[in-house]
């Protein structure tokens, strides 16, 4: 094999113009949305409504509607709450850490992954709020200043919790924003309707793609980038605290920050690679989300994949280690025990199905990468359940085990999670571009100036020929 | 003051009101020109007006108010009503008044104290001054006071007919009835009474009185569950009278036959004490030791040392061929009858354990004069007159007790006289039956026929507090007052003398029993007051017992002191026991000839022969055994189950002759095989909203012609029928079985045993465990007094007095067989079971478990909100108000004692069962009642420390440990449970807590929990 590392492949195939890619990235915003759009919409709002009206009788009646029970006082509401952190972990990653690393494959996906970042984790924002017995007293877990002088315990990780997300989110939107800025002006420039005009005008900022604008533009970008990227680890490490800080054998493990970590990349790049495959082919994005983009993605995959497996393998050497009976039967029990069917799909789905992507050939096959990124989410949502659900079941004393049976509504409201994620997907893949517009044009090839490349120099300075 | 005036004093001094004013804009003086809206000063018709004046107006409207007022409240029966403008001597608000009473939850009569606050009765303990229950009470007496404010209870006189039911008035009844019993008296036809037992010297004189008036009336007085086959084997062996009661403290062996002495048999409350002073862990190490041989596991059986299986109708040869043995190695002169098998065929034949049997035999010979053989009330007369020859041939007579024996006003009646009144009643020679408070629709056996002869009575009556199946079938219900509301006297012990008043006026039109049939006794219909029973009780003590009592006291004195101690107790004995009748076992009949499987109908732990099917919380009591709530069932053993196919939650259909019934399967540890044990009084078919159809009636297997005794059939066929049910229980039934799971408790320290044998030889040898362990946090300093509680699993036999002492104290609600099945029972207090060995003899344990109020509690840590901390005084609190329902306390709860209101359990339960009129009046108001949402727990019942303190800063002197008692403390019969200031070095509870078998349950968690339990010491024999 003769391969030259010293030249620079192009992660865009072909050789699209700049204009073809305003065209081609800004007409899902420019176009009446199509009969298939409407159906996917109905499709979405109608899982949200399921969602609504669970969480109505929940509100109505109490958590009682739910499975929950002594002792699993955590179910489905604690299960959806880290699988959609977990789903947002992706974003950022590949927004920041990737941008950091100069991977600039990251580009055709950075936009969208980051959206769904920050409609994840405004998903899972709902499940801390509403799985709490008295919704309406959630703000008790905001530290503010009041008349009876009641701070918050801020040795709970429910509080650490409160912190990490809400950080995280903002911090994501504002990455997200700033990125989205540049496009916005070119979406303000291009667009006729006034409305749009307006609106598109207050959040460009005033942009005029300036090479002051650009300089500083990149000097921010950067920074946030810098910002976002612990975050990236703390709030998915903090989310475990949740579980890790507590007694229970299961649960109390060091191992939970880079495995929670490493699963959520993992669930993450999943979803991302998952909506992706959709989008790219609705939006004929195919050069521009390659092939090779996706492969690249699911070398991720398998490796926090494996790293998730290890994970598991090492959890149960641990509990052999350390001589402790309850930890050793927690875990055997998991396998073995009344949750072991839950147990067995996890495993299937984490750490077998995302090794088959040793294959090129099946990182490279969209059906089937498509199915195991599929395998990969129903296995993150199960093993969160697992982790959750069958410690609580069964813990020190035997005399207070029950099994937990979720009820209609759990589902209804996990429905409606999804229901309320992917209506917030579909307004904005409609809304504003999924691609980011400004990055795209800086790695076609030749956008950049190179040492040695000076042959094609009409794509020289794109952006100055947008501002114009 | 007119316009004009007041426009130009304006203008002439300059006053002005606002800048228009003052601007001489128009517009303001426009609208001061019109100080009046158009039209008012408008001159007014009088014509035109209402002829009614201002004047006339108001009277009318007082008058009606008053009217009004006055007319809703028939005040003037209640007697003089005054309004607390001056505050009583009795009632300080927010102080509780206990007043000393009688339980009549059964017919042991314990005294009890009830605790009052503004009035309203809100918890019922025992009354320490009390010489036979000493203080305590059991669950159902506990539980009671919830059924004075069952909403179900009949509210006025019911007359019942097809079209439905009319309410009537009491004197519609009392005329209709004095003519109707005089009608029958006259003419000669019988008037029956169907009452249960009577244990009132001045009840047994009200229905004297009555049978004077109307010499036609008869008493039949029945209990499903009483001491008829020992009273009758006494009779036999010895002499007419009573059977004697038991030193159960003093024997050394005890050896129990199908006997739950500590649960459900005889006065448990007293047994359980007598019987737990020879297993005190704290202060000796002499332990009795206990047989138990049984069909099924009981409380009596999980206390035992040694347990052995067998079918209750195998018993009577058990004994004979322990006679056999026992004669044959002692020599005895009392012979067990010829043709017993011996003992070791018995043993091989029924595959009992014959080590466990060898020891019995030895036992039992070697501690002669100090050993007791005890058979169950339920087994047959022969086996009671061979268990007496036994006692009588070891020399345990010395255990009987002469100081105490039991009385009965009324001799229950017989099978004869029943099976005589349903003849007189089909032939039309019973004009009128009056169901004295029984039911005897659901308890009597179908075979006698008693309902369809109860159709062909003219004029029938049942007085009751709620509608039961037999009021279906009378004409007329009558609603009878609760105890609370009652007066009455009793004595079921000799010399012991105890008076029941009443707390709380009657909440309906209801009446005394006792009142009715005195009014009716009197002839006259405007005979019956308030008073009269209470008049009736003090006549008589004054004649009998005030003249006997030789008293220096005049008798109102005397009668005041009474009430307010609640018992008087004269100088009587029991008569020496006359000689042993050795004939006797010679009228032993051999058993008839047995099947392979043996029906055994017994007594249930919580809602008594039914009659408590309607309170929730005694229905939600998880049995003691199998922690099912709200339900019968069959219980058999793994192997019988395996033989028919059968799992837990399958259908078993039991025939026995001509009578089947299906039941839901419990597959029970420690089964005799073939048995099939069922406990009776469930599957009411109309107990009111909470009872109605909970269980399976098994009542109507029973039959008055049984060949062994009503209760147990040898001749029973079972078989799998179709269908599921769903048992709900507080526990899973899992440890057994599961490998993985077996033997949890003792692996992670949850219980620690010995045997009293190891422990003799060295007190030391329960590891003690390491308490100071690093910590990284400051451990918490607790300077002043500090709470902790200790509980002694030797003494603990699993009654569950505790648990409804904790629910009725501390407003915890029922929240249904749904919710529990959910895993979501509320109980505060709970008593875990384990087992270990096999599934056949499984070894048992029982484990009070509650909040452990950790020093370094892991709740606390969690709570997001600081909803959950720990007090000064090493209390582990819960801020109900601050708390959002995170629920990761529970989840990070080692023990999983908290409690989380997934609904707004009150409300919930039966779509509001318990928001109706009155229960809330049940409610202990120093208790929140949490709301949904709301995390809850044990708080050490902070209300009464909170008491304490307060009475301790108001007697100016420093709190001590002993000034509280928690409500679980005080309701536990064998003084398990002790409670107090850890600090203080002299106070039980840190000698407790330095004891030898003194461990803490997860000790490893470095949680530092502050329930101290001592060690389970088993008193076997050392294994050679």
């Amino acid at each position: 094999m003769s391969i030259d590392y010293s030249k620079e492949f192009s992660v865009i195939e072909g050789k699209p113009t700049l204009a073809e890619i305003n065209d081609l990235i800004a007409r899902p915003t420019e176009t009446r949305p199509d009969r298939g759009y409407y159906i996917a919409l109905t499709i979405t709002l109608s899982m949200l409504l399921i969602g609504i009206v669970c969480l109505g009788l929940t509100f109505y009646y109490g958590i009682g509607m739910w499975g929950n029970n002594q002792p699993v006082g955590w179910g489905f509401g604690i299960v959806n709450f880290v699988f959609w952190v977990g789903i947002g972990h992706a974003g950022t990653l590949i927004s920041a850490i990737l941008f950091l690393f100069r991977q600039k494959w990251r580009n055709g996906i950075a936009r969208f992954s980051e959206g769904m970042t920050i409609f994840a984790v405004m998903t899972a924002g709902i499940f801390p709020l509403i799985h709490v017995g008295r919704p309406w007293l959630a703000a008790y877990l905001f530290p503010y200043p009041n008349e009876h002088g009641i701070w918050v315990n801020f040795i709970s990780p429910l509080v650490w919790d409160v912190f990490a997300v809400s950080t995280y989110l903002t911090v994501s939107l504002i990455f997200w924003y700033v990125g989205l800025i540049p496009d916005l002006a070119s979406l303000r420039d291009r667009t006729t309707g006034k409305i749009k005009k307006l609106i598109y005008s207050v959040f460009s900022l005033g942009w005029r793609h300036s090479n002051r604008h650009w300089h500083h533009y990149e000097m921010v970008y950067l920074v946030l980038a810098g910002f976002a990227t612990p975050l990236v680890l703390s709030v998915h490490t903090i989310v475990s605290f949740d579980f890790a800080v507590s007694v229970l054998p299961g649960w109390h493990s060091t191992i939970f920050p880079p495995y929670f970590v490493a699963g959520a990349v993992f669930s993450g790049f999943a979803m991302v690679q998952n909506v992706l495959i959709v989008v790219r082919k609705i939006f004929h994005y195919e050069h521009i989300i390659t092939i090779d983009t996706l492969e690249k993605m699911n070398k991720i995959i398998l490796l926090t994949g494996s790293m998730v497996g290890y994970s598991y393998g090492m959890e149960f050497f641990i509990a052999w280690y350390s001589g402790n009976p309850v930890e050793q039967f927690v875990f055997i029990n998991r396998a073995f025990g009344p949750y072991a069917w839950a147990y067995w799909i996890m495993v299937t789905c984490n750490v077998i199905s995302p090794q088959l992507f040793w294959f090129k050939k099946i990182r490279r096959t969209i059906p089937v990468m498509f199915v195991i990124g599929v395998f990969v989410n129903v296995g993150m949502w199960f093993e969160r359940f697992v982790i959750v659900v069958s410690s609580l079941s069964r813990d020190f004393l035997p005399s207070s085990w029950r099994y937990f049976t979720p009820t209609p509504v759990d589902l209804g409201i996990l429905l409606g999670s999804f229901g309320f994620f992917f209506t917030w997907i579909l307004l904005f893949i409609k809304t504003l571009p999924v691609v980011s517009i400004a990055e795209i044009k800086g790695v076609i090839e030749g956008s950049q100036i190179e040492h040695h490349a000076a042959e094609d120099s009409t794509s020289f300075r794109p952006r100055q020929q947008e501002g114009m | 003051m007119n316009n004009s005036k007041n426009e130009s004093s304006g203008k002439d001094y300059n006053y002005w009101r606002s800048l228009k004013e003052l601007n001489n804009n128009p517009e303001a003086f426009d609208q001061k020109a019109n100080e009046f809206m158009k039209g008012v000063t408008d001159d007014f018709e009088i014509s035109g007006m209402s002829p009614v004046s201002r004047r006339k107006f108001l009277a009318l409207l007082s008058a009606s108010v008053a009217f009004a007022a006055s007319s809703c409240t028939n005040y003037h029966s209640h007697g003089e009503i005054i309004p607390y403008n001056k505050k009583p001597e009795e009632v300080t608000p927010g102080i509780p008044n206990l007043y000393a009473s009688t339980c009549t939850g059964c017919s042991n009569a314990c005294g009890i104290l009830i605790k009052t606050r503004e009035g309203r009765p809100i918890k019922v303990d025992g009354n320490p001054d009390h010489p036979v229950n000493k203080g305590k009470i059991c669950a159902i007496g506990q539980a009671s006071v919830i059924n004075l404010y069952d909403p179900n209870r009949l509210k006025t006189p019911v007359a019942i007919s097809q079209e439905g039911n009319s309410s009537i008035n009491w004197k519609t009844v009392d005329e209709g009835m004095i003519a109707e019993l005089e009608k029958a008296s006259s003419s000669g036809k019988q008037i029956a009474i169907i009452s249960g037992r009577i244990s009132s010297p001045s009840e047994k004189m009200v229905l004297d009185n009555f049978i004077a008036k109307y010499p036609t009336a008869r008493v039949y007085s029945y209990e499903l569950f009483e001491n008829g086959v020992r009273n009758a084997a006494w009779n036999r062996s010895y002499a007419p009278g009573s059977f004697p009661l038991i030193q159960w403290d003093q024997a050394k062996v005890i050896v129990s036959l199908e006997g739950d002495f500590l649960a459900n048999e005889g006065h448990a409350i007293e047994n359980i004490q007598m019987f737990s002073k020879g297993r005190d862990g704290f202060l000796n190490k002499d332990f009795n030791r206990l047989y138990v041989v049984e069909a099924t596991m009981t409380p009596t059986g999980m206390a035992a040392d040694y347990r052995l299986r067998l079918k209750p109708d195998r018993q009577l040869d058990f004994v004979l061929s322990l006679m056999n043995e026992i004669g044959e190695r002692t020599k005895s002169s009392i012979k067990a009858p010829s043709g017993t098998s011996s003992l070791k065929d018995f043993v091989k034949n029924e595959n009992m354990l014959a080590g466990t049997v060898e020891h019995l035999v030895q036992d039992l010979i070697d501690n002669r004069g100090s050993a007791i053989v005890y058979a169950g009330s339920l087994l047959p007369e022969d086996v009671h007159v061979a268990v007496n020859a036994l006692n009588e041939m070891l020399g345990n007579t010395r255990l009987y007790r002469t100081d105490q024996a039991e009385v009965l006003q009324i001799p229950f009646a017989q099978k004869q006289d029943l099976e005589n009144l349903v003849g007189e009643m089909n032939k039309g020679n019973v004009q009128v039956i009056i169901h004295y408070d029984t039911n005897p629709i659901f308890d009597l056996p179908q075979d006698y026929g008693y309902a369809d002869a109860l159709k062909k009575v003219p004029f029938s009556i049942a007085m009751l507090e709620q509608e039961n199946e037999t009021s279906a079938l009378c004409r007329y219900a009558l609603p009878i007052s609760h105890d609370f509301e009652s007066w009455g006297d009793f004595n079921t012990r000799m010399g012991i003398f105890s008076l029941r008043q009443p707390v709380i006026y009657p909440l309906y039109s209801t009446r005394q029993k006792e009142a009715i049939l005195l009014s009716w006794a009197s002839g006259d219909s405007k005979f019956y007051k308030d008073t009269v029973y209470h008049d009736f009780i003090m006549n008589n003590w004054e004649k009998g017992l005030f003249a006997s009592a030789k008293s220096p006291l005049d008798f109102r004195t005397f009668w005041l002191t009474a009430l307010e101690n609640g018992v008087v107790v004269l100088p009587e004995n029991a008569p020496a026991p006359a000689g042993f009748k050795a004939a006797s076992l010679s009228e032993i009949k051999p058993p008839s000839k047995a099947g392979r499987y043996t029906l055994y109908l017994k007594g249930n732990y919580s809602i008594g022969d039914g009659r408590y099917a309607n309170n929730g919380f005694l229905q939600e009591l998880p049995h003691p055994v199998t922690k099912v709530v709200w339900d019968n069932y069959a219980f058999i053993s793994p192997k019988t189950a395996e033989e028919f196919g059968l799992e837990m939650n399958d259908m078993v259909e039991v025939k026995v002759g001509s009578r089947k019934q299906e039941f839901p399967v419990f597959i029970q540890p420690g089964t005799a095989d073939g048995a099939v044990v069922v406990e009776l009084g469930y599957g009411r078919r109309k107990a009111g909203e909470v009872g109605t159809g909970t269980g399976v009636n098994a009542n109507i297997l029973m039959s008055k012609d049984a060949p062994v005794t009503p209760f147990i059939y040898n001749d029973a066929q079972i078989r799998k029928a179709s269908g599921a049910y769903k048992l709900v229980t507080t526990q899973e039934q899992h440890t057994i079985e599961d490998t993985r799971a077996k033997d949890a408790h003792k692996r992670r320290g949850i219980i620690r045993e010995g045997t009293v044998d190891e422990y003799k030889k060295n007190p030391g040898f329960l590891e003690k465990e390491e308490r100071e362990k690093i910590s990284m946090n400051k451990n918490p300093e607790y300077l002043g007094v500090k709470w902790a509680m200790g509980i002694d699993l030797n003494k603990c036999v699993g009654c569950n007095a505790c648990v409804t002492a904790c629910d009725i104290e501390n407003n915890v609600p029922v929240v249904g067989k749904e919710q529990v099945d959910k895993g979501r029972i509320m109980h505060w207090f709970r008593v875990d079971r384990y087992y270990s060995g096999t599934a056949e003899d499984p070894v048992s344990y029982t484990q009070p478990m509650l909040c452990q109020h950790c020093d370094t509690a892991p709740c606390e840590n969690v709570c997001p909100v600081a909803a959950t901390t720990h007090s000064p005084d090493g209390l582990n609190q819960m801020v109900y108000n601050r708390c959002v329902g995170t629920r990761y306390c529970s989840n990070n709860c080692p023990y999983k004692v908290r409690r989380f209101n997934f609904f707004n359990f009150r409300d919930h339960f039966a779509d509001g069962y318990y928001l109706q009129e009155p229960v809330e009046m049940v409610y202990n108001p120093e208790v929140t009642v949490r709301s949904r949402g709301v995390m809850e727990k044990c708080t050490f019942c902070v209300q009464r420390i909170m008491q304490a303190r307060e009475n301790a800063i108001e007697e100016n002197r420093e709190l001590k440990g002993s000034d509280v008692q928690t409500a679980c403390q005080q309701a536990c019969p064998s003084e398990a449970i002790v409670f107090g200031d850890a600090n203080d070095p002299d106070s039980i509870i840190s000698k407790f807590r330095a004891h030898n078998l003194g461990y803490h349950v997860l000790v490893d968690l470095n949680t530092r929990p502050n329930i101290t339990y001592l060690a389970k010491l088993r008193n076997i024999h050392p294994e050679v």
